[in-house]
């Protein structure tokens, strides 16, 4: 086969938007203004559990530019929410958790709406707490809510009292399988409370027109937004408009609604535009975390090192809302049977309500925490076997033709080849001797959200090409990569490309910037548009070649036929004048990836779409004294299909993995009894340049069947691995095998005391 | 600077243009750069001087506009992002951001513009090292700072 050297795909080229990131020009949520704009605050329950009592709002209206208060009075709709309707947008009778939204202020600056907080009158009678996943599984556990048989949910889900949803993977009969395995291992890991600490603030700007709501927010679903809105306001989604201005980073955190319906119920009451933007210290309170999770897992091996049977249990710890942590439950699952081949399965998930902060769908969403239970796991267990845990691995994993834990095909399996490259870049072979240094390894896979992508693609009479794509740019730089799809397939450079910004008035539906799914499903919707351009453009300049229709094709900024050729926008212009111009949709609809249903119960992700393999291996040392951790180098074998932007796909590995090892080494937000301990920067610390070690991407590129030119999703993968790769490496280097994160020096330390 | 002791109480000068601070002088500087100057190109990540997002040069040192005040700005000579670029040219740093993928959300961009191009005022050949401890105020969550790294020295030896 030959190989063509491609234009645009596969080089580095700058992303689209770096002159306006560069400049200072671009706007944000967080700077989007209207005239006349007021700004709201929000009032929130000191109490994790509480009846709200009362509520005396006349002091605070009396206040200097204080223009409204709103409560759940002001709310024409009960509850909302993507799984469960649990959520509301203040709370009505109960207060589930410290920092639940029970009034908001608006007010003439952002410091007289803080300062009228204050003087809102709350009475609460306050409620015993449910503070642990433990006790809300409790028999006589009190519940966080009491009615939840009464709210609208998902019909696959599992619910009863504190669990959301109670998921079942069961494959063959893992009892029989264990009661016949050569050796049976069981462990316990306990996973932290991670902010997916975006830079900027989650910010929205409302407005209303009569019955017409306009919100501007950095929102990665501008059409989920939509709806959710409409619902909450009772108005018909087409009243609703969504616009996103540039988004100061997202990671999932700013997938479901945040502030966008509290500014709306501000601006709908004072009758005026309001912004609402939270503080540092609101983010860390509220922001949607990573779930938690206490999970269990057991697994049986034959003499000949195969995997015969695993079996386990994950508890979700979502907080007072269920959110994702249904999905979480879900997927989890799957991210604990792990790439491998496994013919005996009994593993379940809980999604369980506590009185903290709602959870969200944070990068790779059950990816980190499935991934450290099962991959730390084939370490411990490989060495008390002891066998090489690269070889137990290579034992027992996935490779082409075999099926997945739910019975789905696997696309091109590469988790081998994965595994192989990056034990060769950390130097597996080579033996360690220097003392307290080690090395450990893990692999994973990870799926693609799918579902639809369309854009509206028109050329100018100039040859330029506007896109209007209803999918944000998240920061990823995976619009650039779509939009070099579209170059190199329409024979233009990436600088003749402009994008829209995402908004439900004037793009297409797109389900979203989420998922590893934005470069592949829009890039998938380009090329489409592509093809609609050419039917219209290929007869016109037939014509002025003299040619068939079918005998052209595009060429450099020109349609070309034979040795012929015309300017693209030349075909443009005359389309323009005479046919309503040279512009074509272009869509991408993800088909479904088939399953077992049989084997599931609950699961409302029940396979890995698309999927992507990857590998991590770490070198590192551990202070014999202190327990401190220093990295020496990190490596990731990436199956990325195909590399569109490989330096954005670098971006995406780097960044992902120096995200983990915030995860992995310090970051946890700290509930005790209902109240974060650590509510600043400070004591919640994120990595800086300092903190980050050297990172090898290695690209293994086998052409996935779903993404253009065989790519797959890039940007959740990096930060899966990372926890049991680093756990498994300081357990190498020092003999401590730490179960719970975060892999703080102190509990190295205090393992080597215990001689653990 | 004379001329500049002489000037109005709060008056000093933001990229090169003299600015009337009367009546701000409690605010701090990065709300009045953003809400009274429209230049929103410096952001507000934490507003409590820990994550630089807010970084602006004051006479030439980099500085976190959220935690002083305009009115101690007296006299000064205070550069944002949107006062790099002179006429439309961008800076070898901006250039360099750009080229090796040194910005993803880039929200962190204006702040680690400012730094680094007090670094290399200060510093035109400074090692990876150095590089690295001087951005260590500076978050950025979505690159790793690898690149960023990158194209500071790649701007140090262009420069
Ligand atoms: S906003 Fe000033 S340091 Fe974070
Ligand atoms: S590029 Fe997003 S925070 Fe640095």
């Amino acid at each position: 086969m030959t190989v063509h050297k491609r234009r645009i795909v596969g080089n580095r080229l700058p992303r689209i938007d770096a002159t306006s990131k560069v400049t200072g020009a671009i706007v944000y949520g967080a700077d989007y203004a209207r005239n006349g704009m007021i700004h709201g605050a929000i009032l929130r329950s000191p109490h994790p559990h509480a009846r709200i009592r009362n509520i005396d709002a006349r002091e605070a209206l009396a206040a200097p530019g204080v223009f409204c208060v709103v409560t759940a009075a002001d709310i024409p709709s009960e509850r909302f929410g993507s799984f469960v309707k649990d959520i509301d947008v203040f709370a009505k009778e109960v207060v589930r958790y410290k920092g639940h939204p029970v009034a908001a202020v608006g007010a003439r600056t952002r410091e007289e709406a803080e300062a009228a907080l204050p003087l809102i009158r709350v009475e609460y009678e306050e409620l015993p707490v449910v503070a642990t996943v433990e006790e809300a599984m409790a028999d006589d556990a009190r519940l966080v809510h009491e009615e939840w048989e009464s709210y609208e949910a998902n019909a696959t889900l599992v619910r009863r009292g504190n669990i959301a949803n109670h998921t079942r993977l069961t494959v063959g009969d893992a009892d029989a399988a264990f009661a016949g395995a050569w050796r049976v291992f069981e462990h316990s890991f306990r996973t932290n409370l991670q902010h997916p600490g975006y830079t900027e603030p989650r910010a929205a700007v409302a407005e209303w027109d009569q019955d017409r709501l306009t919100v501007w927010s950095s929102t990665q679903t501008p059409f989920e937004q939509q709806s959710t809105l409409a619902a909450i306001f009772r108005i018909p989604a087409s009243n609703v408009r969504v616009s996103v201005p540039a988004i100061g980073g997202a990671f999932g955190g700013k997938l479901r609604i945040g502030v966008e319906h509290v500014a709306a119920a501000l601006a709908r009451k004072a009758r005026r535009p309001a912004k609402v933007m939270l503080t540092l210290e609101e983010e860390i309170a509220t922001g949607y975390c990573r779930q938690p999770a206490h999970i269990r897992l057991k697994l049986g091996v034959d003499r000949d090192l195969r995997i015969v049977a695993k079996a386990g249990r994950m508890l979700v710890d979502c907080g007072a809302m269920s959110g994702s942590g249904v999905g979480v439950a879900s997927s989890g699952l799957l991210m604990l049977a792990g790439p491998y081949v496994i013919p005996n399965l009994a593993i379940e998930g809980f999604a369980v309500y506590t009185n903290k902060a709602p959870t969200g769908s944070f990068r790779a969403p059950s990816g980190p925490q499935g991934n450290f239970a099962c991959e730390s796991q084939m370490d411990m267990v490989a060495r008390e076997l002891g066998v090489d845990p690269l070889e137990f691995r290579l034992k027992n994993i996935v490779r082409d033709g075999d099926k997945g834990p739910t019975g789905q095909e696997m696309g091109t399996v590469s988790v081998e080849e994965c595994l192989l490259k990056a034990a060769e870049a950390i130097g597996w072979d080579k033996p360690v001797v220097e003392p307290g240094r080690g090395r450990g390894i893990a692999c994973g896979w990870w799926t693609m959200t799918g579902q639809s992508s369309n854009v509206f693609v028109k050329v100018n009479p100039d040859g330029r090409v506007v896109v209007n794509s209803g999918c944000a740019e998240i920061g990823s730089g995976a619009i650039t990569g779509a939009m070099q799809v579209l170059a190199e397939e329409l024979g233009v450079d990436l600088e003749d490309i402009t994008v829209v910004n995402a908004d439900t008035a004037s793009t297409p539906f797109d389900f979203g910037a989420q998922g590893s799914r934005t470069a592949s499903m829009v890039g998938n919707a380009c090329a489409d548009a592509v093809r609609n351009l050419a039917a219209k453009a290929f007869p016109v300049a037939a014509q002025i070649m003299g040619v068939t229709a079918d005998s052209c094709s595009f060429g450099y900024k020109a349609i070309v036929s034979g040795n012929q050729s015309v300017p693209l926008a030349q075909v443009a212009a005359s389309l323009q004048s005479g046919a309503g111009g040279l512009i074509a949709e272009g869509s991408y609809i993800q088909p479904g990836t088939p399953f077992d249903k049989d084997r599931t119960s609950g699961m409302v992700i029940p396979v890995v779409n698309s999927p992507s393999y990857h590998a991590h291996a770490v070198d590192l040392t551990v202070d014999e004294e202190t327990g401190e951790v220093t990295i020496n180098k990190y490596v990731v074998a990436q199956d990325v299909g195909f590399a569109i932007n490989p330096t954005y796909i670098e971006g995406q590995i780097e960044g992902g993995v120096i995200q983990a090892i915030g995860q992995t080494m310090y970051e946890e937000i700290v509930w005790e009894n209902g109240e974060v301990r650590n509510g600043n920067l400070t004591d919640y610390k994120m990595p800086t340049a300092e903190d980050a070690p050297e990172v090898v991407s290695i690209l293994v590129e086998r052409a996935g069947l779903t993404g253009p030119y065989g790519a797959k999703g890039v940007g959740e993968p990096p930060v899966i691995e990372p926890p049991a790769t680093l756990a498994n490496a300081v357990h190498d280097a020092s003999g401590v095998r730490v179960t719970d994160l975060p892999i703080t020096p102190e509990k190295i330390a205090l393992g080597r005391v215990r001689g653990n | 600077m004379p001329e500049l002791e002489s000037a109005p109480d709060g008056d000093f000068s933001v990229n090169g243009n003299p600015v009337d601070a009367t009546g701000h002088d409690g605010r701090p500087l990065v709300e009045f750069l953003r809400d009274v100057l429209n230049l929103t190109g410096t952001k507000i990540g934490c507003g409590n001087g820990e994550c630089g997002a807010c970084t602006v040069l004051v006479d030439g040192a980099a500085m976190c506009s959220c935690i002083v005040t305009a009115g101690s700005m007296r006299g000064s000579d205070v550069m944002t992002v949107e006062g790099l670029a002179s006429d439309g040219r961008l800076t070898a740093l901006q250039e360099s951001f750009m080229r090796n993928g040194a910005l993803q959300c880039g929200f962190c961009t204006p702040g680690m513009l400012m730094s680094a191009t007090e670094l290399l005022l200060r510093n035109p050949n400074p090692t990876r090292q150095e590089i690295v401890h001087f951005m260590n105020g500076n978050v950025c969550r979505c690159t790793g700072y690898a690149q960023i790294v990158e194209a500071i020295e790649e701007a140090a030896r262009h420069g």
